[in-house]
C-alpha cells in the first residue's frame, strides 16, 4: 500500500472521529438536578492496595458519575446511603452505599456469575443461559499475539474445530461447530456487531470486545435461516462513558521454521535409488551418463564410488528459507464519552512476512480502522433511560497479500520444495536459475527435474498479489417510548472490492514451461444491504421476568461485478512491478483472455420472535421461532420455519440445596432443542441450467482452430422442489461452580441431525445431464464438550488459573437418497493414477479416507506361505509375486481374493477429540501464561511422497523407515519405488495419524507501572512471548494441522497434506500502554 | 415528534413485509435456463455445437483413454496397451480385462451426454426455418446420436436407450431398462437411414459450402455401411432391421455408390499426404517425406480424402481446456522416460532420433505380429513404413525405464508431430503462425485433426459388399501395388494395411468372426517392460478364451450399475471381478 493511501485514510479516519466523536470529550453535560446532595470522597484500590486509575463511579439509575484520578481517588455529589456502582474493565462491578471517605477494593474479574453474554439480538446473564454457548473475551484473544483471532480461539472454544488452511500469512481457516453437517459450505454464520455475514479474519484482535459462539440449535435459532452450521457473534469494542482512554498495543517478532522436513541430501538420494534397485524396483541410473560432468565429479570419485565428503546437494528448504522473517502488529484504541455520546475508535496495522519462498517472500499486510459511537438524543423525563439513541459501527479493512502456491500437489511450492531433486543446483554459473535450458546444455539426462525456486519466482505461483478493501457500515436508531420497550431499527451496508494480479515470465522448469510471458488482472466488487427492525420488551412482575423480542430483517446481495483479463507478450517481461495489462503487446486472439459477470442477485427475508421467561432466576424457559424466505428456491418452496425451545433450572437456588452451597455455589441444568436452516447453494438450482462456456465449444473450419462455436446445452437438471436443509439439535448441559466459584465446570452433550441435506448426489450417466441439487440425505453429529477451570489467589498474592477443555464429536452420514448412497471424491488427488481417496457414504463419516486396509508387512516367506493358503493377492499381481517386505492387504469382503473390491474405510481426516489448555499466573505485576491446543484421532494423507514424484526427493523418514528385513518395520513396506503395488495403492500404510498437541503461546509480561508509580500511564506492560513453541506429534510432515482438501473444491475433504506451508515458530516482544 | 418518527419507521418496515415474495425473485444475468432457451436459431446452433463437443471431445474431459477410437485400436490385434508401469488399465484393455472398477466410465457418460444433447436439439430442430439447413442439421444430429449408440453398443452390448431428458429429479433417479444390443442397433439403423435420406448433397469442394469438421451426407453413408457390415457379420444375418422394415445390402451399396460418384471425395495421390508428419514445416528436416516439399503433396488439413475428422482447437499453453486439443497425439505419442525436456531422442540428426514424432504417454505400441504379418504377406507395401516407425537400432530399450509393452515399433498416424528439427513440440504452432521463439506445450499444442472416416474405407467397403476387386485395386494402385483378384482374404488384408491404427480393425475382426485367433497371435511376442526383455503374456484366461467369454464386449462400469440400484446386468465374461482384473506389471 502506498503512502498516499495511508495518508488519505488517516485523514478521513480522523475526520470521522472528530465529526462524530467529539461530544465524547465533553464530560458531564447531562442534567443537573436532585437536591440534598453533598460531595463524598473515596478511593478505589485493587487487591494489593494499588490505586485503580480511571475506575467508573456511577450513582445507580442516574447519569451522575465520576472517575478515579491517578491516586485512585474520586469525589461525587451524592447523598450518603445512595447506591453507587463502581466498575472497571477486568474487575467485578461492585454496588455499595455511598459513605464519605470510603475505600473500595475491587476484585479482579474471574468469570463471575454476573457475566453477560451476547445472544442474538440482545444480551443475557450467563447464569440464565439455557443453550450451549461459549464466550471468548477480546482480552484473552489479544494477549496471544496472533494475526487472526481464530488462531487464538483454538484453545478457548470447546466444540469449535478451528484449523488453519496453512501457515502462510493471511490464509483462511476451516471452522466447524460441532462437526460437519454437510458437503456444502460448512462455515458458521459470522455476525459482527449485529450484522450478519462479516468475517473474523478481517478484524484485528485488538478491536474485539468479545466473541460468542452459539453452538446449539436453540441459541442459534434466532438466526434460523443460516444457523445450521452454528453462529459466531463478534462484538467490537464499544464506547464507554468516562475518562478518555487511549491505549497502544504492539508487538514485533521474528519467525522461524519449526520443523524442517527430512529431505534427502545428495548422498542419501543416491542411496535411495540404489535401494530401489536392490529391492527390485527400477534400475539405478547410470550417474555418469545422466549427470552433467561438474555435478558428477562433485559426488563421485574416479572409480564411480560415492564421495563421502562430496557435495551434499541442494537443500531446497534451506535455500528458500527466510530466517527471522518479521511479524508485527500495532494498534491504537481510543475510548471515551459522556452520557450523551460515547465512542470507540481503533486503528491498527498488522504485517507478517513469510518464512518460505526464496527471493519472492510471501507477505501479508492488514490495516483496520474502526469507529463505533452512540448518541442519546432524548432522555426520559426522570433521566433514568434514553428515549432516542442513534449510533453507528464502521469498520474499514484493507489487506494485501502475496504468497506462494498452496493448491493441489501440482500447484504447490512447498510440495515442490520438499520433493525437488537434491542433485539439481539452484543457479547456473551466471547466477540464473538452473532450469531446462541449462540442464540440456550441461547434459543433464537424469529425468525432468523442477527447480521450485525458479517456479516460485518466475511464475504466477509466486508472482501474485491480492488486495481487498472492505467497508462494513451500520447505523441504528433506538427508541424507548416507555421503559423497557425498545424499538431498534438498523440499516447496514457492506461493500468491498478485491483485486488480483499475477505474472508468469518466460521460463521452463521440468514440465512447467511458458514460452510467452503473461500478466493477468482481475477485480471483484460486491455489496450487501440489510435492514432490520426489532422490538424488545422486558417485563418484571414480582419474581417473574419476561423478555420478548420480535423482529424482521431483509438482506440482499446486489451491485457486484467481476472483471478479469490476461494478456501475453509483456513490454517489461522481466519485471513484476510492470506486470500490468497495459504492458501486454497483444498480437493475436490467443494472447488475450477476458471475462466479466455480475454478482447474481440473492435475497433473504425473515421474521422472528423470542420469549424468555425466568422465575426468580431459578427456572428459565425460552422459545424462539424464525421464518425465512430465500431467493435460492422456487416460489412455493422458499419459506422455512425454524422453531426452538429450551429450559434451565438453577438447582442451587432451591432451598433444599442450601446445605451444599458451601461447596457448590452454582449448579444449572440446561436442555434445549431446535431446528436451524441452511440454504447455502448456488442460485437458480430450481431451474434447468443451460451452460455456455468456451470449454464446451467445437471448432469448424480449416486452419484457424481458434474461433470455435460455443456450445449451449442443458447441463444441470433443475429441481423446483428444492428447499431448506434443516439441522435439528438436542443439547443437554450443566454449568456448575464449586468452592467459592474457584472451580468451574461446564458439560454438554448434543446430537445434531442434519436433515434434507442439500447435496449434489451423482445420478445415472445415461441421462447425460449434470446431477441436480437435491434434499438428499441425513448427517448425524453426536458429541460431548467438557470444560473445567480453577482460579484462585494465594495469600502471598499469587493468582493462578487453569482451564482445560475437551470436546468429542462423532460424525456419520445416515442417509443418502441416490441409488448408490455415495458421493465420490475426485481421482488424482493423492497421485495422478489413483482414483478417489475420500468420499461420503452412508454409515461413515463425511470425507473418510477410502482405500485398502493393511495388516502390516510380510516379514518372511513362511508368513507368505500361510497367507497363500487362504488368500489370493491380485493387487500384487498374484501370490507368486509376493515377497517379504510387501504390504499385507486385508480381504475386507471375505471372498479370499484381494482386489479392487476390498477398498474400504481406512481413516477419518476429522479429529475425534480436540482439547484446549490455558494456564495463567500473576504475581506482583508479573504475568505468565501458557496456551495449548490439540486434536486427536484424525489421519493425514501425504501427497509429498508418492509415485508421481518417484525420481525426486523423498522424505528420509520414509525411505529409511521402510522395511529392511525381518522385524524392521510392520507399517511401511520395503522401498521398491513408488510405482509398485506397495506404494501406488491408496492404503492404510500411506496414512499417518495426525494427533498433535501444540504449545501455541507462552507469554511472560511485567507491568512497569508497579516499579514506576508516578508514571502517567495506567499500564506499562512489556512482554515477551513465543508462539507455536512446541508441537507434540508423530506426524512426519512439517505441520500436523492439515485442513487442506488437497486442492479440490470439496470443503468437506480434509487431512490431505499436499505440502502445507507450516506455521512458523515466532518469538516476539510486545508492549501494552494505557493512558 | 417522537411518535411520528416511530410511526414512519413502522410504516416502512410494514411495506417491506408485504413485498416479500417479489423481493425474493432473482434474475440470472449471464446464463440461460429451460424457461428462455432455446429461443433463437442461434440457440439451436449452439445446441448442435454442444453435441459435436460431447461426441468428439467429450471423453478426454476425464483425461484418460476412454474413446471408442482408442479402445478399438488397443483391443485389436494390431496394438498392445503400451504406456507405463503405472498404467494397467491400458494394458488390461488389450487383454480384455479391466484394471479399475469404473474403467470406461467416460466412454459411457460422455456418449450419453452427447445423446441427451442430441435429443434435446432434435426436439427443437423445427425452429430452423430454412429447409435445407434444417435437413442438414437434422442429419448431423441423427448421425451423432447413431455414432454414440454405435460406440456404446459395440463396447457394452446391452445399453439403455434414452428418448428424452428426465423432467423431474425423481425421474432422473430411475434407471431406464437396459436394451438388447441388437435392439439398439435397430435404432441406429433408423437414425442413419433417416440421415441418409434427409441430408442434402454437398460435394467436396474444399469445404466452402460446409465447414470442415461438419458431418456430411457422406459421413452418414459411411457409418451406415460400417454398421450394416458389423450387424450382418457379427450376428450372421443378411439384413439390418430397422424399427419398421430393414436395410438390405442393395440399399447400402446404393449409398456407397452415391458417395463414390457424388461426394467429390477421392484418394490423394500420395499415401503419406494423409498424415501430419508430411506437413511442409516438418518435411524440411524429415528425410522420409523430404521429396514431398517439391512435389507439393505435403499434408493439408481438410484434404479431399477425408470424409469426417475430429477438428481440434488450438491452446498454445497448458490449460484446463486440454480436452479441446488433440489428446490422442499425446496419449499415443512415444513414451519419454519421465523426461519431457531436453531429450535428444525427439530431435533431428541424432543417432537415436525418432523425429518428428513427439513425446507422449506411449499408449498403443505397435504389435510385432502386425509387423511380421505385413512383411510376410505384402513385403513391398510402402504403407508399412508410412504407418509404422521402427526405432533406430541405436535407441536401446533400456532407455525406456518405465515403459511397458514396448515393442520398439510405434505408429506414425496418431502421435503429435514436431517441427523445427524437434525444437517445436508441435507443428501446429507453425500452422498457427506462432512466433519463432515459441516451442509450445507438449500436452496442449497439438490441434491436428484426427481422421474418423476417409474415402479409401468407402472404396474397400464397396468392394467387400460387391465382392469385386475394382475399387480395392484403386486403393492398391495408389501405393503402386499390383492389382489382385477379389478374395475374402485379399480384402481383409487390404483393410488391415490401408486402415492400420485408424480404429476399424477391431470391428472388422469381430464381424469376420476371426477375433479370437487374431488376438491370440499377440501372446508370446517379444516386448520390453521397464527396459527388460520379456514376452507378451496370456493374462487372465488368455486372449482367445477372453474373447470367447466376452464376445469383445467390455465391462459395464461398476458405479453405473450401483447407481441403477443393481438394475443393470453385467456383461457375460465379466461376472467375476477377481478373475478379470489385470493387476499390471
Amino acid at each position: 500500500m502506498c503512502i498516499k493511501t495511508i495518508k488519505s485514510w488517516l485523514a478521513s479516519a480522523l475526520f470521522v472521529l472528530f465529526a462524530s466523536g467529539s461530544p465524547g470529550f465533553v464530560n458531564g453535560g447531562g442534567n443537573i438536578a436532585i437536591a440534598q446532595t453533598q460531595y463524598i470522597t473515596g478511593t478505589v484500590v485493587d487487591d494489593f492496595g494499588e490505586p485503580i486509575i480511571g475506575a467508573n463511579i456511577r450513582v445507580k439509575d442516574t447519569t451522575k458519575g465520576a472517575i478515579t484520578d491517578l491516586n485512585g481517588k474520586f469525589s461525587l455529589d451524592v447523598a450518603p446511603g445512595q447506591i453507587i456502582e463502581i466498575s472497571f474493565v477486568g474487575f467485578s462491578t461492585q454496588t455499595v452505599a455511598a459513605v464519605s471517605g470510603m475505600k473500595i477494593i475491587l476484585k479482579e474479574d474471574t468469570q463471575s456469575l454476573d457475566d453477560v453474554v451476547v445472544v442474538g439480538y440482545g444480551v443475557q446473564k450467563k447464569k440464565l443461559v439455557t443453550g450451549a454457548t461459549v464466550q471468548v473475551k477480546g482480552d484473552d484473544i489479544q494477549k496471544l499475539s496472533t494475526t487472526s483471532a481464530l488462531t487464538a480461539m483454538q484453545s478457548q472454544s470447546p466444540g469449535v474445530t478451528i484449523m488453519q488452511n496453512n501457515g502462510q500469512a493471511g490464509e483462511g481457516f476451516k471452522v466447524n461447530i460441532r462437526g460437519l453437517g454437510t458437503t456444502g459450505n460448512s462455515d458458521p454464520l459470522y455476525v459482527v456487531d449485529g450484522v450478519a455475514g462479516g468475517s473474523l479474519n478481517d478484524l484485528n484482535p485488538a478491536d474485539i470486545e468479545s466473541i460468542d459462539v452459539l453452538k446449539d440449535a436453540a441459541s442459534a435459532a434466532i438466526y434460523g435461516a443460516r444457523a445450521a452450521n452454528g453462529v459466531i457473534l463478534i462484538t467490537t469494542k464499544q464506547g464507554k462513558s468516562g475518562k478518555l482512554q487511549i491505549s497502544y498495543d504492539g508487538y514485533y517478532g521474528q519467525q522461524y521454521l519449526y520443523k524442517a522436513p527430512d529431505v534427502l541430501n545428495a548422498q542419501e538420494y543416491i542411496y535411495s535409488r540404489q535401494l530401489r534397485e536392490f529391492n527390485g524396483g527400477a534400475a539405478e541410473p547410470e550417474w555418469q551418463a545422466k549427470l552433467p560432468a561438474a555435478i558428477y565429479e562433485s559426488l563421485f570419485d574416479a572409480d564411480g564410488n560415492v564421495l563421502r565428503n562430496g557435495w551434499k546437494g541442494t537443500n531446497w528448504i534451506d535455500e528458500s528459507y527466510h530466517k527471522g522473517a518479521v511479524t508485527q502488529n500495532h494498534s491504537v484504541n481510543l475510548t471515551g464519552g459522556s452520557d450523551v455520546s460515547k465512542f470507540s475508535f481503533g486503528f491498527s496495522y498488522t504485517g507478517q512476512d513469510g518464512i518460505l519462498g526464496g527471493e519472492n517472500q510471501s507477505q501479508f499486510d492488514r490495516y483496520n480502522m474502526r469507529l463505533n459511537s452512540s448518541h442519546t438524543l432524548l432522555r426520559s423525563k426522570d433521566n433514568s433511560y434514553s428515549v432516542i439513541t442513534v449510533g453507528e459501527n464502521l469498520n474499514i479493512v484493507h489487506s494485501s497479500r502475496t504468497g506462494i502456491s498452496q493448491g493441489s500437489m501440482y500447484w504447490n511450492n512447498v510440495h515442490d520444495l520438499m520433493n525437488a531433486n537434491p542433485l539439481l543446483p539452484v543457479r547456473d554459473a551466471d547466477g540464473n536459475y538452473y532450469t531446462n535450458a541449462e540442464m540440456s546444455a550441461d547434459g543433464w539426462t537424469l529425468g525432468a527435474a523442477i527447480n521450485p525456486l525458479a517456479i516460485a519466482n518466475t511464475t504466477s505461483q509466486g508472482l501474485n498479489e491480492s488486495n481487498s478493501w472492505t467497508v462494513n457500515a451500520s447505523a441504528y436508531l433506538e427508541i424507548q417510548p416507555i421503559r423497557n420497550l425498545i424499538y431498534k431499527s438498523q440499516f447496514s451496508y457492506r461493500f468491498g472490492n478485491s483485486s488480483y494480479r499475477a505474472m508468469t515470465r518466460v521460463h521452463s522448469s521440468g514440465t512447467n514451461v511458458a514460452t510467452q510471458d503473461n500478466a493477468s488482472q482481475s477485480t471483484d466488487s460486491w455489496s450487501n444491504i440489510s435492514f432490520e427492525n426489532t422490538l424488545n420488551y422486558r417485563l418484571d412482575i414480582n419474581r417473574h421476568n419476561i423478555d420478548i423480542v420480535l423482529g424482521q430483517t431483509i438482506e440482499q446481495n446486489k451491485f457486484g461485478e467481476h472483471l478479469e483479463a490476461s494478456g501475453n507478450n509483456l513490454l517489461f517481461g522481466d519485471s513484476w512491478n510492470h506486470a500490468y495489462l497495459d504492458n501486454a503487446q497483444i498480437k493475436k486472439l490467443a494472447d488475450v483472455r477476458v471475462g466479466g459477470h455480475p454478482t447474481s442477485d440473492s435475497s433473504l427475508a425473515s421474521f422472528f420472535g423470542r420469549v424468555n421467561y425466568n422465575f426468580n432466576e431459578k427456572y428459565m424457559l425460552q422459545a424462539t421461532v424464525r421464518t425465512d424466505g430465500s431467493s435460492n428456491f422456487a416460489k412455493g418452496h422458499r419459506w422455512g420455519i425454524f422453531p426452538s425451545a429450551s429450559a434451565g433450572w438453577v438447582v442451587t437456588n432451591e432451598e433444599f440445596m442450601e446445605s451444599v452451597r458451601d461447596i457448590m455455589d452454582f449448579f444449572k441444568i440446561r436442555v434445549s432443542w431446535g431446528q436451524n436452516g441452511n440454504c447455502n447453494i448456488p442460485n437458480f438450482q430450481y431451474l434447468t441450467q443451460v451452460g455456455f462456456n468456451n470449454s464446451d465449444a467445437y471448432y469448424f473450419g480449416v486452419g484457424n482452430h481458434e474461433e470455435a462455436t460455443t456450445g449451449g446445452s442443458f447441463n444441470v437438471l433443475g429441481n423446483p422442489e428444492l428447499t431448506w436443509e434443516t439441522s435439528e439439535q438436542l443439547n443437554i448441559g450443566i454449568d456448575a461452580r464449586f468452592l467459592d466459584s474457584r472451580l468451574g465446570l461446564t458439560f454438554d452433550w448434543y446430537k445434531k441431525t442434519t436433515k434434507d441435506w442439500l447435496v449434489r448426489a451423482p445420478i445415472l450417466g445415461v441421462y447425460g445431464i449434470g446431477a441436480p441439487y437435491i434434499n438428499g440425505g441425513d448427517v448425524e453429529n453426536k458429541g460431548i464438550e467438557f470444560s473445567l477451570s480453577w482460579n484462585d489467589q494465594l495469600n502471598n498474592g499469587l493468582r493462578y488459573g487453569i482451564t482445560a477443555n475437551m470436546s468429542y464429536n462423532k460424525n456419520e452420514v445416515t442417509k443418502l437418497t441416490n441409488a448408490e448412497g455415495i458421493i465420490h471424491g475426485p481421482g488424482a488427488v493423492w497421485h495422478q493414477l489413483e482414483g478417489e481417496v475420500y468420499r461420503a457414504q452412508v454409515g461413515q463419516p463425511i470425507g473418510f479416507f477410502y482405500g485398502f486396509d493393511t495388516k502390516g508387512v510380510f516379514q518372511n516367506g513362511e508368513q507368505i506361505r500361510q497367507f497363500s493358503e487362504k488368500y489370493e493377492d491380485k493387487l500384487h499381481g498374484g501370490n507368486d509375486k509376493l515377497k517379504p517386505g510387501d504390504l499385507i492387504f486385508r480381504d475386507t469382503n471375505g471372498d479370499d481374493v484381494i482386489d479392487d473390491n476390498d477398498r474400504t474405510m481406512i481413516g477419518d481426516p476429522h479429529p475425534d477429540v480436540t482439547v484446549g489448555l490455558n494456564l495463567n499466573l500473576a504475581y506482583k505485576g508479573f504475568d505468565f501464561s501458557v496456551t495449548g491446543a490439540g486434536a486427536f484421532g484424525q489421519q493425514i494423507l501425504r501427497t509429498w511422497a508418492n509415485q508421481d514424484f518417484l525420481t525426486e526427493n523423498l522424505n528420509k523418514k520414509i525411505v529409511y523407515g521402510s522395511w529392511k528385513g525381518e522385524g524392521t518395520s510392520n507399517k511401511l513396506p520395503l522401498f521398491d519405488g513408488f510405482d509398485t503395488p506397495n506404494w501406488k495403492y491408496m492404503s492404510a500404510a500411506m496414512l499417518e495419524n495426525g494427533d498433535y498437541f501444540k504449545i501455541q503461546n507462552v507469554t511472560l509480561g511485567y507491568d512497569f507501572k508497579r516499579l514506576w508509580k508516578s508514571c502517567p500511564l495506567q499500564q506499562l506492560r512489556v512482554y515477551v512471548a513465543a508462539n507455536n513453541l512446541i508441537t507434540f506429534t508423530k506426524y512426519t510432515g512439517m505441520d500436523p494441522e492439515v485442513a487442506s482438501s488437497g486442492g479440490t473444491s470439496d470443503s468437506w475433504a480434509a487431512g490431505i497434506d499436499t505440502g502445507v506451508y507450516p506455521s512458523p515458530r515466532t518469538y516476539l516482544v510486545g508492549i501494552n500502554l494505557k493512558f | 415528534m417522537k411518535f411520528n418518527k416511530f410511526y414512519i419507521l413502522w410504516i416502512a418496515s410494514t411495506l417491506t413485509f408485504s413485498g416479500c415474495d417479489d423481493f425474493l425473485d432473482s434474475q440470472d444475468y449471464t446464463g440461460k435456463n429451460s424457461t428462455n432457451f432455446p429461443s433463437t436459431t442461434e440457440d439451436v446452433n449452439k445446441m448442435v455445437a454442444a453435441v459435436y463437443k460431447s461426441t468428439f471431445y467429450g471423453p478426454f474431459q476425464g483425461n484418460n483413454l476412454e474413446q471408442y477410437f482408442s479402445v478399438a485400436n488397443i483391443m485389436s490385434d494390431d496394438m498392445f496397451g503400451g504406456a507405463g508401469v503405472g498404467d494397467p488399465w491400458w494394458q488390461g484393455l488389450d487383454h480384455l480385462m479391466y484394471a479399475q472398477t469404473n474403467q470406461m466410465q467416460d466412454l459411457w457418460t460422455y456418449s450419453y451426454e452427447a445423446i441427451a444433447r442430441a435429443n434435446s436439439a432434435l426436439s427443437v430442430i423445427d425452429n430452423i426455418a430454412d429447409e435445407e439447413t434444417h435437413n442438414q442439421t437434422k442429419g448431423e444430429l441423427l448421425f451423432m446420436r447413431a455414432y454414440n449408440y454405435y460406440n456404446l453398443v459395440l463396447t457394452f452390448n446391452n445399453v439403455p436407450v434414452i428418448e428424452k431428458a428426465p423432467e423431474t429429479v425423481e425421474e432422473a433417479q430411475i434407471a431406464p431398462e437396459q436394451r438388447d444390443g441388437k435392439e439398439v442397433l435397430k435404432l441406429i439403423a433408423d437414425d442413419l437411414y433417416e440421415a441418409c435420406e434427409c441430408m442434402p448433397s454437398y460435394p467436396y469442394d474444399g469445404w466452402s459450402k460446409l465447414a470442415f469438421g461438419k458431418v456430411t451426407r457422406w459421413a452418414a453413408e459411411t457409418l451406415l455401411a460400417r454398421a450394416f457390415l458389423f450387424y450382418t457379420g457379427f450376428y450372421g444375418e443378411s439384413e439390418m432391421p430397422k424399427t419398421e422394415g430393414s436395410i438390405n445390402k442393395q440399399y447400402v451399396v446404393d449409398k456407397l455408390d452415391d458417395c463414390i460418384k457424388n461426394s467429390g471425395h477421392d484418394l490423394l495421390s500420395d499415401y503419406r499426404s494423409l498424415w501430419a508428419y508430411s506437413n511442409q514445416y516438418t518435411a524440411k528436416d524429415y528425410d522420409f517425406v523430404n521429396d514431398m516439399l517439391e512435389a507439393g503433396t505435403c499434408y493439408k488439413e481438410g484434404n479431399k480424402e477425408v470424409i469426417l475428422a475430429i477438428n481440434f482447437q488450438y491452446q498454445p499453453a497448458w490449460s484446463n481446456k486440454l480436452h479441446l486439443t488433440n489428446q490422442y497425439g499425446l496419449f499415443f505419442g512415444i513414451r519419454a522416460d519421465n523426461n519431457n525436456a531436453g531429450d535428444e531422442r525427439f530431435h533431428v540428426g541424432t543417432a537415436t532420433s525418432v523425429y518428428p514424432f513427439s513425446t507422449g504417454w506411449g499408449c498403443g505400441t505397435v504389435a510385432t505380429n502386425l509387423v511380421t504379418d505385413w512383411k510376410n504377406i505384402e513385403p513391398d507395401d510402402p504403407r508399412r513404413d508410412a504407418s509404422i516407425l521402427a526405432f533406430p537400432a541405436s535407441l536401446k530399450p533400456e532407455t525406456f525405464s518405465d515403459a511397458c509393452e514396448l515393442t520398439m515399433y510405434h505408429n506414425k498416424k496418431i502421435p503429435s508431430v514436431r517441427s523445427a528439427g524437434g525444437q517445436r513440440l508441435s507443428w501446429s504452432l507453425d500452422q498457427m503462425g506462432a512466433d519463432a521463439t515459441e516451442t509450445g506445450n507438449y500436452q496442449a499444442s497439438n490441434c491436428t485433426p484426427l481422421t474418423v472416416y476417409r474415402f479409401a474405407d468407402v472404396l474397400l467397403m464397396y468392394s467387400e459388399l460387391m465382392q469385386d476387386a475394382t475399387t480395392l485395386n484403386r486403393v492398391r494402385n495408389r501405393v503402386g501395388l499390383p492389382a489382385v483378384a477379389y478374395s475374402e482374404q485379399a480384402l481383409r488384408n487390404e483393410r488391415r494395411w490401408e486402415l492400420a491404427f485408424e480404429g476399424s480393425r477391431w470391428d472388422d475382426l469381430r464381424r469376420w468372426n476371426i477375433a479370437g485367433e487374431a488376438l491370440a497371435k499377440q501372446a508370446g511376442q517379444v516386448m520390453y517392460n521397464c527396459g527388460k526383455p520379456t514376452t507378451m503374456p496370456e493374462a487372465g484366461s488368455g486372449y482367445k478364451q477372453r474373447y470367447n467369454e466376452t464376445k469383445g464386449f467390455y465391462r459395464i462400469p461398476k458405479s453405473q450399475i450401483d447407481l441403477s440400484g443393481g438394475k443393470y446386468k453385467q456383461n457375460a465374461g465379466w461376472e467375476d471381478d477377481a478373475k478379470t482384473q489385470f493387476a499390471g506389471y
